[in-house]
């Protein structure tokens, strides 16, 4: 039985369960045994899913200390010899898996967005070169395999549940690191792109009526995100990018208003059941996805759209 | 006392490029700004010292020769045959012995580079030198910013947060930043600065053959491939009240309105 330590999502702790889907795809659904090490999450949300949930005693390490985490898991690893070792890609995440990786010796493949066994090894695929290609990472050595995985790459069904063992960790932690919050200047809104079946998308083509794309977004029940254009351009926030530098969305339905489609943007779009382009060239990248292309301007779209979705009853009179 | 900044740069094929056969490289973008907020350090206290360090084939001499016509203090590059095939493990392993040896009040790097774009590098120098690190930042505070703490904001998936750090540490930087390189003085541009990169090898810094390159390396790249994506054969419809309605009805098909 392979043994799987997964690190909690401190951002999003319902995240977490998704992680187990990478494991899965190296093991095999029953060849596993899965550990969860919560940082500040309480064990209810990961009773059922993981076989195991090691709760980080109170107050022993904050849940921004990249460097006392690092430490944690590598006590436990010595404790339990996991075979792998996977970290969310979260920027904390990100910060805490080299440093692990490096005290233990072993290889790391960050921002796996897939992975499969081939003649009975492990392959491992992640987005290299801006997302236009992508790499396929053998693991080697002795080492636990360890991975950080790209947001939302994965999805793990809710499943019949597992008995779970629940224990603490409070081992001593020796080193941590000096770094203090001393404020948070841009709260970003609570909920996610992620999260929402409908993406309205603004481009560089729906620059110059971009805050049109809100009204339009909610009367879809949707959200509105941007390609990196717009963010580059101060127009849009960077927490609601679509793409390789940006976040990975699967909405039902993806409205993309004068987005080109270049590949770093298409690099975010995973199993986007529909899209809709609307592009004055219909021979944009985009198009060729799409299940529908509206050839022409977007603001126009946009207003002709709201139109008939939400008739003014006093526009004509 | 003036700051001693060492900046870690990578060059990497321009990423407009890629499909153009040959890659032109150009200075990692993210790397750009933490030298360009070095720069900005030095132009306003003359005492501070700036060195960058890349570790890369001898290509890039010419490359590092231009960021010696800025005001950088030194420029070394690390490079032999024996490094070809360096994973970021060794990468990392190489530049911090080599920064090891060259005390520091501060290590400014990227977050990210645009062709591994791993961001394991920075935080792996960290481990080794066992200093704090943070990724993602876009401002620091020169007032702020001394050889005992640094006092910087970062972007994280939260938003954007202040952050006090003690130094040395490394601070890795992101285009977000904005930081810019300035342009050389005009004087600058001619000057002869070709005997002034410094170049070593991974033996100069005591490393044997079997630790370095691909032999060193703790992860295989198997292979790779171009992305693709499903191709469909969409229906083409213009902005008129027809093509509007066809919209509507598609997006009512799909259940997204009524
Ligand atoms: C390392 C790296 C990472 C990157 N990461 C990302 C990322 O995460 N996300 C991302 O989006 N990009 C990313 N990019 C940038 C990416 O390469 C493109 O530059 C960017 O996506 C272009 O945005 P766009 O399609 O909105 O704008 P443009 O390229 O300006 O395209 C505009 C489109 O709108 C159409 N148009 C013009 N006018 C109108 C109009 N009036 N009405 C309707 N259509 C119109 C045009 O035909 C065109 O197709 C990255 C680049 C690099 C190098
Ligand atoms: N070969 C290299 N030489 C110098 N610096 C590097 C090298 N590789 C990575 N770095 C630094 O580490 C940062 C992140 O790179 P990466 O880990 O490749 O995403 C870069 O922005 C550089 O500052």
């Amino acid at each position: 039985m392979k043994q799987t330590c997964i690190l909690q999502d401190t951002e999003t702790p319902e995240k977490t369960r998704d992680l187990l889907a990478a494991a899965v795809g190296m093991y095999g659904r029953d060849g596993f045994e899965s550990h969860v090490v919560l940082v500040n999450a309480s064990p209810e949300t990961f009773t059922g899913r993981f076989h195991h949930v090691i709760r980080v005693a109170e107050g022993l390490v904050a849940d921004n200390d990249p460097r006392a985490i690092t430490e944690i898991l590598e006590t436990l690893h010595q404790t339990y010899g996991f075979d792998s070792i996977l970290i969310p890609g979260t920027t904390l995440g990100k910060m805490i898996a080299p440093r692990l990786a490096w005290r233990l010796r072993t290889g790391l493949a960050s921002g796996v967005t897939d992975i499969t066994v081939r003649d009975g090894r492990i392959e491992i695929t992640r987005p290299a070169r801006s997302g236009t290609i992508l790499e396929t990472i053998l693991p080697e050595g002795p080492g636990p395999v360890m991975m950080t995985i790209r947001t939302h790459a994965f999805e793990h069904p809710p499943e019949e549940t597992v008995p779970t063992r629940i224990s603490t960790c409070s081992l001593p932690v020796t080193t941590r690191s000096t770094l203090t919050r001393l404020g948070v200047d841009q709260p970003l809104e609570s909920r996610d792109i992620r999260d929402y079946e409908v993406l309205v998308a603004g481009g560089g083509g729906a620059a110059r009526c971009f805050p049109a794309l809100k009204p339009l977004a909610d009367a879809l029940n949707g959200a509105v995100a941007a390609s990196r254009k717009l963010v580059d351009q101060g127009i849009a926030q960077r927490h609601i990018q679509v793409g390789q530098s940006g976040k990975t969305v699967s909405p039902k339905m993806y409205l993309a208003l004068g987005i080109h489609g270049s590949m770093q943007h298409l690099a975010g779009l995973r199993g986007v059941t529909s899209i809709i382009a609307v592009n004055t060239s219909p021979h944009a990248p985009i198009c060729r996805l799409s299940d529908m292309v509206v050839q022409g301007d977007a603001c126009e779209f946009i207003e002709k759209l709201m139109d008939k979705l939400m008739p003014n009853p006093h526009k004509n009179t | 006392m003036p700051m001693k900044l060492i900046c870690t740069v990578k060059f990497v094929p321009d990423p407009d490029s890629f499909t153009a056969g040959r890659n032109r490289l150009i200075l990692n973008p993210d790397d750009a700004c933490a030298l360009g907020f070095a720069l900005a350090v030095k132009s306003g206290d003359p005492g501070v010292t700036i060195e960058v360090v890349t570790l890369g084939p001898l290509s890039v001499r010419p490359h590092m020769e231009d960021l010696l016509r800025l005001a950088v203090d030194r420029g070394t590059l690390i490079w032999d045959s024996g490094l070809e095939g360096s994973d970021a493990f060794v990468t990392s392993r190489v530049l911090s012995r080599y920064i090891a040896d060259r005390p520091c009040d501060c290590v400014l790097t990227g977050s990210h580079s645009l062709d591994g774009g791993s961001a394991q590098v920075p935080v792996q120098i960290a481990e080794s030198l066992g200093l704090d690190q943070m990724l993602g930042v876009i401002r620091i505070d020169p007032d702020r910013f001394d050889p005992t703490r640094a006092v910087f904001q970062a972007v994280d998936e939260t938003g954007v947060t202040t952050w006090k750090m003690a130094m040395p540490g490394v601070l890795s930087l992101t285009r977000e930043s904005g930081y810019k390189l300035p342009y050389p003085a005009l004087t600058d541009l001619r000057r002869d600065v070709s005997e002034d990169v410094n170049i070593l090898t991974s033996r100069d810094l005591g490393f044997s053959a079997d630790q370095v390159g691909r032999a060193g390396s703790l992860s295989r790249v198997a292979g790779s491939y171009p992305v693709t994506y499903g191709e469909k054969d969409p229906v083409v419809v213009g902005t008129d009240d027809d093509g509007i309605t066809r919209v509507v009805d598609f997006l009512k098909k799909k259940g997204v309105c009524r």
